[in-house]
């Protein structure tokens, strides 16, 4: 029992992390019909640069973090204005130009950072919470938090405000909310601004849990990918469902079938796309292509 | 977008073999393949990860091997020619290694220095013996040796030497009885975990319990917990360093004190950075190198080190440093030879290094002994 409750806690404070970088792809996504595959690699400079700025320029983290973010937004904004020319006219082209950026990032991580990585260490000091032989990390606890007011804020921009419901409207057709006078390449370039930050967000609160290297966006990636995709791509509550479970599945497939585990979680996952393809809380398959 | 599919690595391996067969039948002159020239520069290639979760050891490794050929060319080179160092990235993947390995054949390599990663340097060993390109590794995977490659040496002791040497002492010295392990499913802590359970099962300790766990795995929680129920005494840890450190560090988050046990990973800095000062003290590690203290020659290694990278030098930078002197010396006594009379000559070779003596039998393994280190206060030192 012990066991069961702990491993959930282990699976819940990562899936807290896949759900926010699940909720970057879903964004633009669900925006621009896009799949940004250089998603997890912006994660990873978020990392790096909040890390920076925690580490080396010492501000508190939580200014180190709304720094990342802005800088990483502004790393956003510049993948879509290069991009912008191919919208809605090559799609294949734009997807390998988001893989391409992946590669680029990752590359320039390793000019700026170097090749070896480094260790984060967590901001809150106080000893891990013993709740009935369960030890929950206060640093765990904190990231949970900021994942769900994230996925809170998003929401209520999304429903309640003007620039949101702009978004929606060109998430559902493009044309027609150019005819209103949306202006779709600034609502796309605010979708991705707002992803590249989401995914800083991943990236800077993962550091201090894991080991900061310019391969970190492959671990973050796949997993988020899968939660997206687990959620119902470009759903955002989808999008915190299928990081959860993701990050749930991962920790008691590790503790069942040990060295098997990633086999098992992907066989899973697999099972479920197919037994659902568009996921939870995918309602149809958006098709902009 | 699929019109064309690419597959990079295999036109690569097409290319390479290509090249290799057409060797053979080049017309004089041409820059082909096989001439491995007895003028100019004599061409060395380390391959190591640059990039990825294992490129803090590549980065190491190529600085030490760097520093060993820059005293040689400093002093004139070997035989009268220059040593030309070149670098590559495994990425710490076998595939890229294979190819990697065809190239060393086609640009005329007479030796090469590492991998840091068993898995990627067993993958590459048949190309190099076929090639007949002596490869000093930096790994200590036992199937290293089951290879049977004569071209292959490793520099330094397998993992069945430092974790024989780990379990005489947790379980000899300190009369453990309790011991849980915790490994992954790579190729290093496959060896490992092998290596140390039967040298436990040897002197009649069965593991309470053996975790196993996978190489990208990032919450620990299920292993460690039930670790935690078993109570040990000590827990034997056969992961690399960036890995073991998440394990340390989420340990201790869960309340576990008892000390971690493991070889060469957890002697280094990244492994204390990761896991944290604190985590990591009392970690118990068996070791070829322990410190920069043990010796005048690691004093002076150490110094040189620092003068040139502006960083502490550690077990990994020695290891390669040796290794790239044994070859090199080798390359002296034997006048620049190539192929199967250079790998002789290293096989010959007899070398005072800073993890000890040296000296290969027909295994390719050099020296067969650790020490017992532990850290105190983020610093290893031996164990008196």
């Amino acid at each position: 029992m012990q066991e069961t409750l702990q491993t959930l806690v282990g699976g819940l404070s990562l899936g807290a992390v896949y759900a926010l970088v699940a909720m970057g792809f879903s964004l633009v996504y669900r925006t621009m019909g896009l799949v940004n595959f250089a998603h997890a690699d912006i994660a990873m400079i978020g990392a790096y640069a909040a890390s920076t700025f925690y580490l080396t320029s010492k501000m508190p983290f939580v200014v180190a973090m709304v720094v990342a973010i802005v800088v990483t937004g502004a790393i956003g904004l510049v993948i879509e204005r290069v991009l912008r020319p191919l919208e809605n006219k090559d799609f294949d082209l734009m997807l390998i130009g988001t893989i391409g950026f992946g590669i680029v990032l990752q590359a320039v991580a390793i000019l700026i950072w170097g090749t070896t990585g480094r260790a984060v260490p967590s901001p809150v000091r106080s000893a891990p919470l013993d709740v009935f032989g369960v030890r929950v990390r206060t640093y765990d606890l904190l990231v949970m938090a900021v994942a769900a007011f994230a996925v809170i804020g998003l929401a209520w921009f999304l429903a309640r405000t003007k620039r949101g419901a702009a978004m929606q409207a060109v998430a559902m057709d493009h044309e027609a909310a150019t005819a209103v006078g949306i202006n779709v390449g600034r609502s796309n370039a605010l979708a991705f601004s707002i992803g590249a930050g989401l995914a800083a967000l991943a990236g800077g609160l993962v550091g201090p849990m894991l080991y900061v290297d310019a391969s970190l966006g492959g671990a973050l990636g796949i997993k988020g990918f899968a939660a997206a995709m687990l959620g119902g791509f470009g759903s955002i509550p989808g999008a915190v469902v299928g990081g959860l479970a993701i990050g749930v599945l991962d920790s008691y497939a590790a503790g069942h079938f040990q060295g098997y585990s990633v086999l098992v979680t992907f066989l899973v996952f697999t099972a479920a796309i197919m037994i659902r393809p568009m996921g939870v809380f995918g309602e149809r398959t958006v098709s902009r292509a | 977008m699929t019109r064309n599919p690419a597959h990079p690595r295999l036109t690569l391996a097409i290319t390479a073999a290509l090249a290799t067969a057409l060797g053979a039948c080049s017309a004089p002159g041409e820059s082909g393949s096989e001439s491995k020239s007895t003028s100019g520069p004599i061409k060395i290639a380390v391959v190591n990860a640059q990039s990825g979760q294992l490129s803090s050891l590549g980065d190491w490794e190529y600085k030490g091997a760097k520093l060993a050929v820059d005293e040689w060319n400093k002093k004139g080179g070997v035989n009268g020619r220059k040593i030309e160092l070149k670098l590559f990235d495994d990425q710490g993947d076998p595939t890229t290694g294979t190819n990697i390995a065809r190239k060393l054949d086609s640009q005329g390599y007479i030796a090469m220095i590492g991998t840091a990663e068993s898995a990627v340097t067993i993958a590459m060993a048949p190309v190099l013996q076929q090639a007949e390109i002596p490869n000093i590794t930096s790994g200590q995977s036992d199937k290293l040796v089951a290879q049977k490659s004569p071209f292959l040496f490793l520099n330094g002791p397998t993992s069945t030497t430092y974790d024989t040497t780990l379990a005489k002492y947790l379980i000899e010295d300190k009369q453990h009885k309790n011991i849980a392990m915790i490994t992954n499913n790579g190729s290093f802590g496959k060896g490992e975990h092998d290596a140390f359970l039967k040298a436990a099962k040897d002197l009649g300790v069965t593991p309470s319990t053996d975790q196993i766990v996978t190489t990208d795995q990032k919450d620990f929680s299920s292993a460690l917990t039930k670790i935690r129920a078993e109570k040990p005494e000590v827990i034997f840890i056969g992961s690399e360093e960036v890995e073991a450190g998440l394990i340390v560090k989420q340990a201790r988050d869960l309340g576990i004190t008892a000390p971690f046990a493991g070889a060469a990973p957890q002697g280094t800095p990244v492994f204390m950075d990761t896991a944290g000062k604190a985590a990591v003290e009392g970690t118990i590690v068996s070791s070829p190198y322990l410190s920069n203290d043990v010796s005048p020659a690691a004093k002076k290694f150490a110094d040189a080190y620092q003068a040139a990278y502006k960083e502490e030098a550690e077990m990994h930078g020695a290891k390669a440093y040796d290794g790239a002197n044994i070859l090199l010396t080798a390359l002296d006594t034997s006048k620049g030879a190539t192929g199967k009379k250079l790998a002789d000559a290293i096989r010959a070779t007899r070398h005072d290094g800073l993890l000890g003596d040296f000296a290969y039998d027909e295994t390719g393994v050099g020296i067969t002994q650790t020490a017992i280190g532990v850290i105190r206060d983020g610093k290893l030192v031996a164990e008196q």
